[in-house]
């Protein structure tokens, strides 16, 4: 099949709502072949205005947090309410072997199971920021195949609560009871993404330390920065074992949507990240395809030698390429 | 004169330098081997390695009961031969009972088919592929007394291994009695009712551990009261040590699980003597001759130890009595007359450390259940030992070897160690409820599977002096759609002629009595009664209790490193690493288990296998059904579906499963099938569309090559 009929029978297929169609797009985006990579770029393209508007969610947190339990128990609110629900998790590889054991879909029994429910594991293979990037057009293809929630699910390891914050309209982080310690070792910054707190296990031996954790939070979350282009963060308790909680915290999801929509900052907040993913994806592809180039693999290696025998400072070797690049552009 | 003999004990060095000549330039100390166990097994024992061991004066019959439970052991009453068995209808099962009890067999032990196990009547959507298969099927009473027709439950000894469905089968299994006129004293037997290994391994668990637990308390009270002759329980190391354990694991885990069943009695209040004499035990018996015979003798001494923190007076409550099997995990589907030899020296372990009764594996067992040729040899295995040799004429011939005394108290020191880990980790129901026990044991079945891939492990005509024979000897086919549809129309009848008005009251009263505290045993007894059915005495209690899903673990690198970088793995890494450079990704494998079949250590060993070669693996839940794992495997993908299967459930659920990929339209995801297959459905498997079968003894690395060629070969036809 040629490359521009396997594109529009794959489309053809999303806009359907074929399982199979959706569950080979994504293969296709996440491709690390070039030729995938321009047959990915041109789905894109024709699926684009065809999305249905979703709600967006991403859900972070330490390992053992009970990140799928949780998305089983939350998600199942969704389909009630007679929603189509595609989740879209990434799950850490192997640096020794590149594979990976990919078990999410066990502790989402009910979901993987139900009709109006897609979920998607993707291995992050040696790059965790690689696949987070597909990601966001994975978003896209499901919007296509007319999921109205998406949730995207990722191991928090510091990095990829950045990456996942900036493709959602609400990003929650999954905390445990006794989340003192935690908090000491949560950089500031990944606080200042969060629009929901979610402390988890508020069971059994654990309830009074859940409480306990809501009020540390809460503390935590007044260095959050006011400002009018966001909501403030919130903070809820929940068992995701005992399923306690959970229906307050999607109405709560729901809210806060319906909020933002109409005071206008979902809209802004899409804007810019859009914005924001185009300038990624220009300095992303710029070095993708100089680096492709054997002759701008030569400049930088000689530059590079310099560099190595001391004759020149990097930021200079830096601007001697960047010299010789902006004479060839034409534009 | 025999002080001249005495020449090394105080110079072992002597004895080290002649022995070293024999090994030439290799050095004497690389004869000490390191078992899987931790244990160190030296080349040599002397009277040097007795000391300080308390337990080798002692006597059979007496603490600590090293030497054996009984003071006459063998020598007056051999052990009792009690082979496993059950399959297809209770009226087929009945049949091949009583043939075995015409022929010598002395004890009757039932196996449930799956559906039965974790509590679905017979027309049950979910277990369409597991009706009849791996056991018998038995939906309500009627089932239970054709199983028993012309056999007098008030003289044969009847064990039923059943853990999840366990009320409503014993409570079956006391009506039938009662309709054959047999008095609840009279009963004697055992019932399995070890939920807690159900949750490490082999999965046939029903609800979550803590009314499981209640419902074992329930049934060790009812029959402490009611049941004299008969065993609450059968503690049990067998699945653990098939699973992938070694022998220390299997004891310890086992003897931890005993301790938590004494606690959870004497917390309902019963008196320790009152239960404990009928607590029984179940170990496996593998290839390590020495090792599990030592494993026997410890077990028994370790218990008797354990248990004088509960103060027992009778001294029944501290002996260790136990039923044993031959390995099932030893035996091979190549050379399979192997079999036979590797069950016989298995039987002889299991004599030599004083076991209570065995079963003795059929040769076949590899590929498909028993036949009566193959029963007959299996049963004929006891029967020549116990007769045709002078094996049991003397009581524990290995008493007072050095080696093997010493062996005891290694192994004795190693399980004691993993107790106590557990109890540091908050006892053993919550180290289960955290995984921990699982995982250890799959990470000693991914180290075990390595070694054998890497012929660290010799297996005779599976890794080493390989034959191109091929044996062809019958196997024994169910017809599991016809035995599928006689039950339903049982299950009919029996619907048709009961009183519905008298079920619902009892079934109401069993899940009331669930939210409340009344036995459960008492309330099923009536409830079985009236007629009502495995499925819904179960229903009743799910209604209650919910269901237990498993937390599935994952293990890495495991595989990988015990591989050692043999060759095999090498190339099959290489092979994978330039199929996702041409692919663009990983290859990807969705490890699936269909239908009821809980036994999961051929998934896990692959799972962490192929991923440790460098696929992405997708591990399906437990229980799948095929619709359910065609959707996992479109939504994510995959090049090819893993099927593990050990229940012989494959012929209807794999075709099921190949139909449905293709209603997807996704027919070019590749399917292939492992575990027990026998040779003859392989050609029914791959008419049907399966692109590779891997039977047992298949290497990982082996396994993921061919796999590769399976999915290439779906892209080119």
């Amino acid at each position: 099949m040629s490359s521009d009929s396997r594109v529009s029978s794959l489309a053809e297929g999303i806009l359907k709502g074929s399982r199979r169609s959706l569950g080979k797009a994504l293969t296709l985006i996440e491709s690390r072949l070039p030729n995938d990579r321009v047959a990915a770029l041109a789905l894109l393209e024709t699926i684009y205005p065809r999305r249905k508007t979703s709600q967006r969610i991403g859900i972070s947190g330490p390992p053992g947090v009970g990140k799928s339990t949780f998305i089983e128990a939350l998600g199942l609110h969704f389909l009630e309410q007679g929603r189509r629900l595609a989740v879209l998790a990434i799950d850490p590889s192997s640096p020794l072997s590149s594979g990976s054991i990919l078990g999410d879909k066990t502790r989402m029994e009910l979901l993987a199971n139900h009709d109006s429910c897609f979920i998607r594991p993707s291995p992050a293979g040696l790059s965790l920021g690689g696949v987070a990037r597909r990601t966001h057009e994975a978003i896209l293809v499901c919007e296509a195949a007319g999921y109205d929630a998406i949730i995207v699910e990722t191991v928090g390891v510091g990095q990829s609560e950045h990456l996942i914050a900036k493709m959602v309209d609400i990003f929650m982080l999954l905390a445990l009871p006794h989340a003192g310690d935690q908090l000491q070792g949560l950089k500031r910054g990944i606080l200042e993404l969060v629009d929901l707190v979610v402390i988890n296990k508020a069971d059994g031996l654990f309830l009074t330390a859940a409480r306990q954790a809501v009020v540390d939070h809460k503390a935590a979350l007044h260095w959050q920065r006011h400002n009018s282009e966001r909501l403030a963060a919130e903070v809820h308790l929940c068992s995701a074992l005992e399923k306690t909680g959970i229906e307050s915290i999607y109405r709560a999801l729901n809210e806060r949507s319906q909020a933002t929509y109409e005071q206008g900052l979902w809209e802004a907040r899409r804007k810019s990240q859009d914005q924001l993913w185009y300038k990624s994806e220009i300095h992303e592809q710029l070095m993708e395809r100089l680096a492709s180039n054997p002759g701008f693999r030569k400049l930088l290696q000689e530059m590079q030698a310099q560099i190595d025998a001391s004759e020149l400072p990097p930021p200079v070797a830096a601007d001697r390429i960047m010299n010789q690049l902006i004479r060839k552009i034409t534009i | 004169m025999s002080k001249q003999y005495k020449t090394g004990l105080s110079d072992r060095g002597t004895w080290e330098k002649l022995a070293q000549k024999d090994c030439g330039a290799v050095p004497l100390s690389s004869l000490d081997r390191k078992t899987p166990e931790g244990v160190l097994l030296k080349a040599l024992y002397t009277t040097r390695d007795l000391e300080g061991l308390d337990f080798l004066d002692s006597l059979p019959g007496f603490p600590p009961y090293t030497r054996g439970p009984r003071a006459s052991m063998y020598t007056v009453k051999p052990w009792t031969i009690r082979q496993y068995a059950g399959f297809s209808t209770a009226e087929e099962s009945n049949r091949f009972y009583r043939e075995n009890l015409a022929a010598g067999q002395k004890g009757l032990s039932v196996a449930f088919d799956l559906a039965t196990h974790r509590g679905y009547d017979s027309d049950h959507p979910r277990v369409v592929g597991d009706v009849g298969k791996a056991g018998v099927a038995i939906d309500s009473v009627e089932d239970m007394k054709i199983l028993f027709d012309q056999i007098p439950l008030d003289t044969m000894s009847v064990s039923m291994t059943m853990n999840g469905a366990v009320i409503p089968i014993l409570a079956a299994f006391i009506v039938a009695g009662e309709e054959q006129g047999v008095r609840l004293e009279q009963l004697s037997g055992t019932i399995q009712n070890d939920i807690l290994k159900e949750y490490m391994v082999r999965n046939t668990y029903i609800y979550p551990p803590i009314p499981s637990m209640r419902i074992v308390g329930d049934i060790i009270a009812y029959t402490a009261e009611k049941m004299p002759r008969f065993n609450s329980i059968s503690i049990s190391g067998y699945h653990i040590q098939e699973a992938g354990g070694n022998s220390a694991i299997e004891l310890a885990f086992t003897l931890a699980d005993g301790i938590e069943y004494v606690r959870a009695a004497l917390k309902r209040g019963l008196a320790v003597d009152s239960f404990a004499p009928r607590l029984s035990f179940f170990f496996a018996i593998g290839m390590n001759f020495y090792m599990e015979i030592a494993k026997l003798r410890a077990a028994r001494t370790l218990w008797y130890k354990l248990m004088q923190e509960f103060q027992p007076q009778d001294p029944r409550s501290s002996i260790l009595r136990t039923h044993c099997q031959t390995s099932g995990y030893t035996l091979t589907e190549q050379d399979p007359y192997n079999n036979i030899i590797r069950t016989t020296i298995e039987a002889m372990a299991s004599v030599f450390g004083g076991t209570q009764s065995l079963h003795t594996n059929s040769f076949d067992e590899a590929v498909s259940l028993p036949t009566n040729f193959s029963a007959r040899l299996a049963r004929n295995t006891q029967l020549i030992i116990q007769e045709e040799t002078d094996i049991c004429h003397v009581v524990d011939p290995f008493g007072g070897s050095y080696f093997m005394e010493s062996l005891t108290k290694d192994l004795i020191d190693r399980a004691a160690q993993i107790i106590k880990d557990l109890d540091a980790a908050g006892g053993m129901i919550s180290a289960i409820q955290q995984g921990l026990p699982k995982l250890m044991i799959e990470e000693a079945a991914a180290t075990k599977q390595a070694r054998i891939d890497s012929k660290q492990d010799v297996i005779v005509g599976v890794n080493k002096y390989r034959t191109d024979e091929v044996s062809s000897f019958d196997v024994l086919d169910i017809d599991n759609t016809a035995v599928r549809e006689s039950q339903i129309a049982r299950l009919l009848r029996v619907k048709a002629e009961r009183k519905a008005e008298a079920v619902a009251r009892d079934l109401k009263a069993l899940e009331e009595g669930a939210r409340g505290g009344s036995n459960l045993l008492e309330l099923a007894v009536a409830c079985m009664r009236s007629r009502a059915t495995v499925g819904e005495v179960s229903d009743a209690l799910r209604r209650v209790f919910g269901e237990h899903k498993a937390p599935i673990q994952s293990i890495s690198n495991i595989y990988a490193a015990a591989s050692q970088d043999s060759k095999d793995f090498n190339e099959a890494k290489a092979a994978v690493a330039a199929f996702s450079e041409r692919e663009g990704r990983q290859p990807r494998i969705l490890v699936a288990k269909l239908g009821q079949d809980g036994h999961d250590r051929g998934a896990k060993v692959i799972a962490t296998g192929f991923a440790d070669l460098g696929y992405d693996v997708d591990i399906g839940a437990l229980f799948q059904t095929p619709e359910e794992a065609v959707k996992q495997a479109v939504e994510n993908d995959v090049h090819v579906i893993g099927i593990s299967s050990q229940a012989a459930a494959h012929k209807t659920l794999v075709p099921q499963l190949l139909q449905l990929l293709e209603k997807e339209g996704a027919s070019d995801i590749a399917v292939v099938v492992g575990g027990i297959i026998p040779q003859k459905d392989y050609d029914f498997l791959l008419r049907a569309g399966a692109s590779a079968i891997f039977g047992p003894g298949t290497p990982v690395p082996k396994a993921a090559l061919e796999t590769l060629q399976s999915i290439e070969r779906k892209r080119r036809p």
